[in-house]
């Protein structure tokens, strides 16, 4: 993305709810909600990036961290009392530790068998979120957790801080040496062995990034809603991540961000029934994967080369 | 304490027989095509409600219900294989498991749109009679399932070994430039490799369904348990995932009985990344041909 598009870009999401006052007063609290859910699903799928799309692994498991951190938040928040910064925090290490304990096993697998292993393992976090109903209440959801921030602008605020955060992680962590070792394990993992660069190091450390930040952003999403429930970290999470990384364009900031905009901004303006949303989203992936599977990045840099 | 162990491993066993119609499918696509099938699991669905079509909505006899249910999903993977996969076939193994898993997705959901949640029965003459052998009580039903999973295996192994088809697929497998270039119809094979293994998708839905259940989203813990018996079994080894699933299932039965009944599907995933783990190449050390 270029210098001058950027800024003004940046000032626009800034200034958001204000224009959105100016424009649709009666619709701003409305508006202004679904600019909060794309703040964090952007930030969310920047965070599942730094694994698929810059060290290539497909993990399926980021549900897991992410439901991880929303219910440690949740906990610390609701029986210890802790204060909204603290338990965010200890979302985000209780998410990494464990997105760096379970790589250690995981990352010994590859391909299918990786992609497969991970499945399971968001399945087990899942069974264990639904079952283990005397720290997780199980089906009948942590509720009460208390907003730091009451009003919708304040909480476009924070969401739109966490998205900054993980935009300045990301671009640190796929930028400079780091990335440029990142992006050598995804092309040509011998090649990067031989260069010795560890690939089992870097890959490690992208998903424990990776896992730590979606920990986070769960956090946020617990108290923003101010409940949190085990369908909240299914397979359907992890579906709309991918059409958001596939949509937009894997591996690249732009596309992530487009994605992560369009899918949240579509299906309010058509309104659909859940069900129907997943199976145009299935099909909408399917259609991208077979067809353009570099997304809509594909499509601005063939433009861009063309001209 | 004797007559339940025995009937927690005939539980078993059943579960097993059905993990293994649906793995030895994957294992097949795998094996031949050199593809995963995440969408395998609904596979097994779409066979269960075609079965309750005939038999509960038509009323027609379970064997001519069950025969239909076959049929249409020979069909299907026919459709499938044309519709989908040929167009990912050639693809990394990335675009292959997001475009099956996206079909899994559509379908799925699709189920819930024309069937509802609201989970269907199919209960048979066999499936409500019980056997009573001094105190081992077992439902008839199950005795069809294991016959009919020994019947189906031993098929498929004939076809396999025996036919030209079979042959051909087998060939695939161990090395499909060298098919092409002695004239195997490569294509075909395709074809007929995703035939047979929606149809044994189906004979596992037309045979366990009227003891289990009918749901939409029942695929996906099948095609993941399908997969970990694959995986185990070593890739795309048919036999081998045969053989894992029946492991599975048999575990699965033993600790929902006896350890807890809500982790009995984490502790087979969490057998299977051990599998995984302590033998990548699978627990038969067999990596290719099917």
């Amino acid at each position: 993305m270029g210098r001058l598009t950027a800024v003004p870009l940046v000032a626009v999401a800034l200034a958001a709810p204000w224009l959105v006052a100016l424009i649709a007063p009666g619709q701003q609290r409305y508006i202004v909600h679904v600019l909060i859910y794309t703040a964090l699903f952007a930030a969310l799928a920047l965070s599942y990036d730094l694994v698929v799309g810059h060290v290539g692994s497909l993990s399926l498991a980021h549900p897991a961290f992410f439901g991880a951190g929303a219910y440690t938040a949740a906990i610390l928040a609701t029986r210890a009392g802790w204060p909204f910064l603290a338990d965010v925090a200890g979302a985000v290490l209780v998410a990494g530790v464990l997105a760096a304990v379970a790589g250690v096993p995981l990352f010994r697998l590859t391909e299918h068998a990786f992609a497969v292993g991970t499945l399971g393992f968001a399945v087990v976090a899942w069974i264990v979120a639904t079952n283990w109903v005397e720290v997780t209440r199980g089906p009948l959801c942590i509720t009460g957790i208390p907003k730091p921030v009451t009003t919708l602008p304040a909480w476009y605020g924070v969401a739109l801080a966490a998205l900054g955060v993980v935009l300045v992680l990301y671009l640190g962590m796929t930028t400079f040496r780091l990335g440029r070792a990142l992006h050598a394990v995804r092309d040509n993992e011998p090649l990067a062995a031989a260069a010795a660069i560890n690939p089992l190091r870097y890959r490690r450390l992208a998903f424990a990034v990776g896992g730590a930040l979606a920990g986070g952003i769960g956090a946020l999403y617990a108290h923003y809603l101010s409940v949190f429930c085990p369908e909240e970290m299914t397979m359907a999470l992890t579906v709309n991540l991918l059409v958001i990384l596939f949509l937009g364009g894997v591996g690249s900031l732009r596309g992530v961000l487009v994605g992560a905009v369009l899918f949240t901004a579509l299906p309010e303006v058509l309104r659909l029934a859940p069900t129907w949303r997943l199976v145009i989203y299935g099909a909408l992936l399917l259609v991208i994967v077979v067809r353009s599977p570099e997304g809509l990045e594909g499509l601005f840099r063939r433009r861009a080369g063309a001209r | 304490m004797l007559t339940d162990v025995l009937e927690t491993l005939v539980h078993g066993l059943t579960l097993g027989s059905m993990y293994a119609m649906v793995a030895a499918g994957l294992a097949l696509m795998l094996g031949v095509a050199r593809l995963i099938n995440f969408a395998h699991g609904e596979f097994f669905m779409l066979g269960a409600y075609a079965f309750w079509f005939g038999y509960r909505e038509y009323e027609l006899p379970y064997v001519v219900a069950g025969a239909l249910a076959v049929a249409a999903m020979v069909v299907w993977g026919l459709v499938y294989q044309l519709g989908v996969i040929r167009a990912i076939l050639a693809r990394s193994w990335h675009v292959q498991l997001i475009a099956t898993l996206a079909t899994s997705i559509v379908l799925t959901n699709l189920a819930i749109i024309v069937f509802g949640t609201q989970p269907k029965e199919v209960p048979t003459k066999l499936s409500s009679t019980i056997l009573d052998i001094g105190g081992f009580r077992l439902a008839w039903q199950r005795l069809l399932v294991l016959g009919g999973a020994v019947v189906v295996f031993w098929a498929l192994q004939r076809f396999v070994t025996r036919t030209r088809a079979g042959r051909a697929m087998r060939a695939m497998s161990q090395n499909r430039e060298a098919c092409a270039v002695v004239g195997v119809d490569v294509q075909r094979v395709a074809l007929v490799t995703f035939a047979v293994s929606a149809a044994l998708a189906a004979v596992a839905a037309v045979l366990v369904s009227p003891l289990f259940n009918i749901f939409p989203d029942m695929g996906t813990g099948l095609t993941l348990k399908a997969f970990a018996a694959v995986v185990a079994g070593g890739f795309g080894y048919v036999n081998g995932a045969i053989a894992a699933s029946f492991l599975i299932g048999v575990v699965e039965a033993l600790a929902g009985s006896y350890i807890s009944y809500a982790y009995k599907d984490a502790i087979a995933f969490l057998i299977m990344i051990a599998v995984l783990l302590w033998r990548p190449a699978g627990l038969f050390g067999r990596r290719i041909g099917i």
